[in-house]
């Protein structure tokens, strides 16, 4: 179906998320002159943010309050006792990790850093560490965050996957290939992304992210766009 | 005998979320509780709806909100409300899961079937008025024409693009694209200005 370009009909399709990839990214461009459809994507955007509101209310089940609630109260504790550990903040800035992963992708280098957890963010506590990932992608970044058994990937500005393909994690073990995952995302329109890495991070040297065809792969198929180091 | 009087606790409840958000990121497990407690309700309906099965919806929920207290440090005020950041987290990772999974709510994911459903019962003013502000969106939605409301649900409920709605409907992506359009355009009349405190 050729059909030729109307901005106007794309501002409703863009709000609701229904472009594909190429075609979100060539309305974003097109946004930065049109004002008109900036407008008009301001108040659509407004509306579909309303529209979960449309959905039939459902009362949450317990288990899942009791193990959301659960697991933060865990974390919380945790972070807690940490702190009381924790060395003076000056001494541990002495203790910092320096970086020590080079990494052989590109000729470039993954610079990992553990950094306590107080520089970083909340919620983790002095439990967690954050390590800075090379992202081979101009203007995209990338951090993992490891609290306890929990790892979680951290993506921002990152392009969304080609047409017909997502992104993947993956799991190194030092002598391993790397293995797959069955954490398979996308991004939101700001290239965000959230991503707990199954199984965490215990034993692994490397946690990589590939674009794979939909459904992910067991091997990988493309050049690593993500590698944390840890 | 003079008694100074005991620094008690502000009652979170009393709390708007932008302030939760605050001890959230100090790690105060009872803030994020109550965040949870407000909002929970509307992102495991938006989940079921979406998914149609409700361990996934659950995982889905579970995994929203503890990114929200795992990364609460990046929640940034000026770019949305906390319900927006946790619908669209909602929102995302099930969409995630259809495109990663191939598994998607049967395509008419417009129905409103009741069975299994238990609505939550009213505790709140705040919560009337929340069914309130949302049977107006339902409402709204409802009285679009069909082909309209159609396409408007198989793109955010189904996590359809337009070119595989056009697919699975027969149709032109161009008028898919328009019904979109058109649907929304009515949505905004029908809803006005209440539209900006919705969300």
């Amino acid at each position: 179906m050729t059909e030729s370009r109307d901005c106007g009909l794309d501002v409703a399709a863009y709000a609701l998320g229904a472009l594909e990839g190429p075609e979100a990214v060539a309305f974003e461009s097109h946004l930065v002159a049109c004002a008109v459809c900036r407008d008009e994507l301001a108040a659509f955007e407004v509306l579909a943010a309303a529209l979960p509101l449309a959905a039939t209310p459902v009362e949450v089940p317990r288990r899942l309050r009791r193990r959301v609630l659960a697991a933060v109260r865990d974390e919380a504790a945790a972070a807690t006792a940490g702190r009381a550990r924790r060395v003076p903040r000056r001494a541990q800035a002495r203790r910092f990790t320096p970086p020590r992963a080079a990494i052989g992708l590109a000729g470039a280098v993954a610079i990992a850093l553990a950094i306590a957890a107080g520089t970083g963010g909340l919620g983790g506590g002095s439990g967690t560490r954050l390590y800075r990932a090379a992202v081979y992608r101009s203007g995209a970044a990338a951090q993992l965050r490891v609290a306890g058994a929990h790892a979680e990937l951290i993506v921002e500005r990152l392009p969304a996957p080609r047409t017909g393909h997502i992104y993947e994690v993956w799991r190194q073990r030092p002598g391993h290939a790397p293995a797959p995952t069955s954490a398979l995302f996308s991004v939101t329109r700001t290239g965000a992304a959230d991503v707990a890495v199954p199984g965490g991070v215990n034993g692994v040297s490397r946690v990589l992210v590939t674009q794979e065809p939909a459904g992910g792969s067991t091997v990988p198929t493309s050049a690593p766009l993500i590698v944390a180091s840890l | 005998m003079f008694r100074p009087a005991k620094a008690t606790r502000p009652d979170l409840r009393l709390l708007a979320d932008e302030d939760l958000m605050g001890s959230v990121r100090d790690g105060d497990a009872r803030a994020f509780e109550v965040i949870f407690d407000r909002h929970s309700s509307v992102a495991f309906s938006l989940a079921y709806r979406m998914c149609g099965r409700r361990t996934m919806a659950e995982d889905i929920v579970q995994d929203a909100f503890l990114s929200l207290w795992r990364s609460g440090a990046r929640y940034d005020r000026d770019r949305g409300s906390v319900r927006s950041w946790v619908l669209g987290a909602v929102h995302n990772r099930a969409v995630d899961a259809f495109r990663r999974d191939s598994v998607r709510p049967a395509v008419d994911v417009g129905g409103d079937d009741a069975s299994g459903r238990l609505v939550a019962a009213e505790r709140t003013d705040e919560q009337v008025e929340r069914r309130e502000e949302a049977s107006r969106v339902r409402v709204a939605l409802g009285e679009l024409p069909e082909e309209q409301r159609h396409v408007i649900e198989l793109a955010y409920f189904g996590g359809f693009t337009h070119t595989q709605i056009a697919e699975l409907l027969q149709l032109p992506a161009g008028t898919v694209k328009g019904r979109m359009r058109l649907g929304l355009a009515k949505l905004r009349i029908a809803l006005g200005g209440r539209v900006e405190v919705l969300t």
